[in-house]
């Protein structure tokens, strides 16, 4: 970059600025694909989004009482391969549709958190003083606060509040799970993002931007987020890999939507019927490797990312 | 260990538990509802209504009126009535119920911690090799495991299919025990198998931290040093890697205690074991409100305080944060 960017830059510098990013977001991706556990895990994440987009074309549309294909608790034939519910819905369908289910709380849940985790972070540390204060402070309560058994009482309040329905063709059982999960699993990433932010608001660009007249906002938005980025893709693995034990778990102990069955639900409803004294292990074993799958590679990633952005753990392992 | 420092830690959990009750009051008057509304008289007078209203302190201000009178009353171990127990207190629901979650999650951690420890040391010292190879894929899978899914395996391999245990509970029902010893017998047959997810579940978490804290620790100088000076590979293991490496485990024991408890529900309710787990469960159903929020606070504050020991320990632990 030139000393003088008000020269140079106007024309075509935001493209610049974009394709060099876009070629280091490549360069980075191919070295995590390069690591035997990031391709291990990107694979198993890719299988899984792919059964979350078109889960109809795998296995057909969901199966429910009315149309449910077999006899209650088969277990696995070649008609059935994993069996079917008490309900006689074949598992494999739900399984599959589950993943549609289970994915989408886990990308939403990921992104709220991530968006309240940077939002805060980024200004805490950037603003700094009483309001960096006054955030820690908070940011440390919800560090310290056993958050899933918050979770646990906030969302059943939030359902009776807004009560059943849809909200943009999602249901709100699932909206509620998602913001519960939001508002309380954000505080690790605030403390990360303020770190960096720390340490980016001394480099000299941003005197330079503050020099040309630039308001907080924009230097927040323009010059700290970028620099910042790799490092909230680092966190959303973790955080992701978390919302899916976290919805799972809220949907096993019975805060799931029965009519949008994710791999949590169909756990809770093989739970609730006992399937496990009557030896239907098929009915759980497979959304419960789905998670465990997923999960897995989701901690895969994360330590072949935190190996790659961390060079002085990369020399010891 | 300075005082200053102690008193500190010990000044920040009192503000935390201050938080938390806060919290709690602002959840309590989130609630939909209204106690009025639970009578379900509809010929009910309005001044009758208005009666009950003062009776129960609802017609004074929400702040300071209610909110002092609900901080006094949670100060003297008043935590209301349960909903679904008619006529029980909040705190006797809760006092029956908290000692078979002690137990088995008191045991699980200690196992959990033990076996975790054990195994993290020694495949973060002997990195690559079986033990290593073999320890490691199984943390991370138990990591990545909820424990209640692990529960569900276990039941029905052992309980459902070989029937070498009891499937739920913590006594078998309607049994007569001729002596203490046969009770405490079947006490235990019905704990193993919870206390074998419980404690699986935990050992991936310390078994990961604890190798790669080991391995962390390997390439220290005072390693080297102690390697040089001819002490013997298990002396500089126990004697120098080991004890440094256990600090972020300690303070991990505090943080994970919160983690724990939503493992420590979900187990109990698949092995139906009477605990906070699954009351916490049967208050989800019944919407009882109360025993809920007094579970979340008995929880939270015991997890600030599991923190405060630990930050206590990791004190005397490591001098350099005793500042």
């Amino acid at each position: 970059m030139s000393a003088s960017p008000v020269l140079l830059e106007p024309t075509g510098g935001r493209t610049r600025r974009w394709t060099t990013r876009a070629v280091g977001w490549r360069s980075f991706l191919s070295r995590l694909l390069h690591r035997p556990e990031g391709a291990i895990g990107v694979a198993i994440i890719v299988f899984f989004a792919v059964l979350a987009l078109a889960p109809g074309i795998f296995v057909g549309p969901l199966e429910t009482v009315t149309n449910s294909s077999g006899k209650r608790l088969e277990p696995p034939s070649l008609q059935h391969l994993l069996g079917t519910d008490n309900l006689g819905r074949d598992v494999l369908n739900l399984t599959v549709h589950g993943a549609r289910i289970s994915m989408l709380i886990g990308l939403l849940a990921t992104v709220v958190t991530l968006v309240i985790g940077a939002l805060l972070g980024i200004v805490s540390g950037f603003v700094g003083g009483r309001t960096d204060t006054v955030i820690m402070r908070i940011t440390d309560f919800f560090l310290v606060l056993p958050t899933f058994v918050l979770a646990l009482i906030i969302a059943p309040i939030v359902l009776d509040i807004i009560g059943t329905g849809e909200i943009l063709g999602i249901r709100t059982t699932l909206f509620v799970i998602v913001i519960v999960i939001g508002i309380t699993s954000w505080a690790t990433t605030a403390r990360i993002i303020r770190s960096q932010t720390m340490s980016v608001k001394e480099r000299a660009f941003i005197d330079r931007a503050r020099v040309i007249g630039s308001g907080p906002w924009r230097m927040m938005r323009v010059h700290i987020l970028p620099n910042v980025t790799g490092l909230i893709v680092a966190n959303a693995v973790l955080i992701f890999a978390g919302a899916i034990l976290t919805e799972t778990t809220l949907a096993f102990i019975g805060l799931g939507d029965p009519f949008a069955p994710s791999w949590g639900q169909i756990l809770g409803a093989s739970q609730d019927a006992g399937a496990p004294g009557l030896g239907a292990w098929w009915w759980y074993v497979s959304p419960g490797v789905c998670i465990v799958l997923v999960v897995l590679a989701f901690t895969l990633i994360g330590g072949a990312l935190d190996d790659l952005l961390n060079p002085k753990a990369r020399r010891r392992r | 260990m300075g005082s200053r420092y102690l008193l500190r830690r010990i000044l920040q959990a009192m503000l935390t538990i201050a938080g938390i009750v806060v919290l709690n009051f602002i959840l309590f008057r989130a609630m939909p509802g209204s106690p009025e509304r639970m009578s379900h008289n509809p010929n009910q007078s309005a001044a009758a209504r208005a009666d009950l209203r003062a009776r129960w302190g609802l017609d004074q201000p929400l702040f300071p009126d209610q909110f002092a009178r609900y901080i006094s009353t949670t100060l003297q171990g008043d935590l209301g009535q349960s909903y679904k127990y008619k006529g029980q207190d909040v705190t006797e629901v809760i006092a029956n119920r908290v000692w078979p979650t002690i137990i088995l999650f008191g045991l699980g951690e200690l196992i959990a911690i033990a076996v975790g420890l054990v195994l993290g040391a020694y495949s973060g010292w002997k990195r690559g090799g079986v033990v290593d190879y073999a320890g490691n894929g199984a943390s991370l899978i138990l990591y990545s495991m909820p424990y209640f899914l692990l529960g569900m395996i276990l039941l029905v391999i052992f309980a459902t299919a070989l029937g070498w245990f009891p499937t739920a509970g913590m006594f078998t029902l309607g049994e007569t025990y001729s002596s203490f010893s046969d009770q405490l017998l079947d006490f235990a047959h019905h704990l193993v198998l919870p206390l074998a997810a419980v404690s699986l579940g935990l050992i991936g978490q310390y078994s990961i931290l604890m190798r790669s804290s080991v391995i962390e620790t390997r390439s220290e100088d005072y390693i080297t040093t102690a390697t040089a000076k001819g002490l013997s590979e298990s002396r500089v293991l126990r004697g120098h890697a080991v004890p440094n490496a256990l600090l972020p485990t300690v303070s991990l024991i505090g943080i994970n205690l919160g983690f724990i408890i939503a493992g420590a529900i979900t187990v109990e309710v698949v092995f139906s074991w009477p605990g906070l787990g699954t009351l916490t469960q049967e208050a989800l159903e019944a919407r009882d409100y109360p025993v809920l929020q007094a579970i979340f606070l008995i929880l939270a504050v015991t997890v600030v305080f599991a923190n405060l020991v630990a930050d206590i320990v990791y004190g005397r632990l490591d001098p350099r944060v005793r500042t």
